[in-house]
């Protein structure tokens, strides 16, 4: 089945909030305490689940697989994935879009601060979208770091692979990669916090309290 | 190395504390097992020796308690020759080693080299305060909301602060225990560690944290209650 097939006329309005959402987060990395900070977001990709993934979702679900059911009981038809460079930045552009005023947060998940049991750390905010032509759309916004996306795209690989040698083994040292990976993008937010705060002559504990 | 020294007999204590001075060691003696516990649980001590016949509270006490408390320093234990049984209890109670006076001096400093040297073998192998665990095999530092391995530098400070919880810990202490006397890095070195470590506490959301006492020490502390 085709996309066009399974979304019909709503494929427009999801296109169209995709469009719009990239269209918030621009002017995110335009905000001129951003440009100044260097907090840029690294990278953006949107995409719309395609009618496979999404039939295949709604199946192991246990929901019914038809658009209504889609465009309800799925938060991602609309998806964007936000890359930062660092672990506060990823907190400041979610905190941002948590308070506009034109989006309803209907659910916001810190795998950051919980990491799912195979080490996967990211920041999920779903989302619906209040007003205008595409008023009621759902989306679901994924943050994350570089250095965790990049460990990501493996960990999504291992996903739709049937067989896997040594598999207990392989996932194991997964995690523990994910687990590395988040010590080095904690001392990388240190040693930058220490950079703009300079060598203090203060030792108080003098970070900022996201977690 | 600081060394902490219980021995009631003030002519054998000072004849002890020359020796040890003159080998380099710091050492602050004390009279009794009451203060000998005092400052045990308030300073930090690279070892202790322990006479055991003490007034009021003797030697072996005091190891028992220190014991109890999952202090695991080095300790040895100063007993008159014919005090077998105390030299059994003594070492049955987690005395790394037991001197019988009189002793020749050569082999109090060899004692005290070999009890400081056998230190890291007698350890446990994890250490646990509060939520965070800490495992010396692997250099994991952990709670149930994940766990990081953490640097060598990382660990070396971590583990000074969980066996000494509750303990002010000067930043010089730490600097010599961790880079040693001689090292050329500056002290500095201290507040960047520290400050890794404070990040990924949080991030473990450890209900113990290294808060600053004064000027310059810092202390693991409790802090379940802040939140």
């Amino acid at each position: 089945m085709t996309d066009e097939e399974f979304y019909g006329q709503t494929l427009y309005t999801l296109q169209n909030a995709e469009k719009y959402l990239l269209k918030l987060i621009a002017e995110y990395q335009e905000l001129p305490e951003i440009v100044v900070s260097d907090s840029f977001v690294m990278n953006c990709q949107s995409r719309i689940k395609s009618a496979e993934s999404m039939v295949k979702k709604l199946k192991n679900r246990g929901f019914k697989e038809d658009l209504h059911s889609a465009l309800t009981n799925v938060y991602d038809a609309v998806g964007i994935r936000i890359i930062c460079g660092f672990i506060d930045d990823v907190y400041k552009i979610a905190a941002w879009i948590e308070k506009r005023e034109e989006l309803e947060i209907i659910l916001r998940k810190d795998y950051f601060a919980w990491p799912k049991p195979n080490g996967y750390r990211s920041y999920h905010i779903c989302l619906r979208i209040r007003e205008g032509s595409m008023a009621g759309t759902q989306a679901e916004i994924q943050i994350r770091t570089m250095a965790i996306d990049f460990w990501a795209t493996l960990e999504h690989e291992l996903k739709y692979k049937k067989k896997i040698p040594c598999e207990e083994l392989i996932r194991k040292e997964l995690k523990r990669c994910a687990d590395e990976i988040a010590a080095t993008d904690i001392s990388m937010q240190t040693i930058r916090d220490m950079l703009e705060n300079g060598f203090c002559e203060n030792k108080e504990d003098t970070e900022s309290s996201y977690f | 190395m600081r060394l902490l020294l219980a021995e009631d007999e003030k002519a054998l204590s000072q004849v002890l504390v020359n020796i040890l001075e003159k080998n380099n060691y710091v050492v602050e003696p004390v009279f009794d097992g009451l203060s000998a516990l005092k400052h045990l649980e308030t300073e930090i001590y690279d070892g202790a020796i322990l006479d055991i016949m003490m007034p009021g509270t003797d030697g072996i006490t005091v190891l028992k308690t220190l014991r109890k408390k999952g202090n695991r320093m080095p300790v040895m234990l100063l007993t008159a020759k014919a005090e077998v049984e105390d030299r059994v209890i003594g070492l049955d109670h987690g005395a790394n080693d037991y001197l019988p006076k009189p002793f020749d001096t050569r082999e109090l400093l060899a004692r005290v080299r070999t009890m400081m040297r056998v230190q890291s073998v007698q350890m446990d192998e994890s250490l646990m305060v509060g939520n965070i665990r800490l495992d010396f095999a692997t250099l994991e530092m952990s709670s149930v909301g994940g766990s990081f391995r953490l640097s060598g530098k990382e660990f070396q400070m971590m583990k000074i602060f969980m066996t000494n919880p509750d303990i002010p810990i000067t930043e010089d202490v730490l600097f010599d225990r961790v880079w040693g006397t001689d090292s050329e890095e500056e002290r500095q070195a201290v507040w960047v560690y520290i400050s890794f470590l404070r990040k990924k506490l949080k991030a473990l959301h450890a209900n113990v944290a290294i808060n600053t006492v004064g000027q310059e020490s810092y202390q693991l502390e409790d802090v379940s209650h802040d939140r």
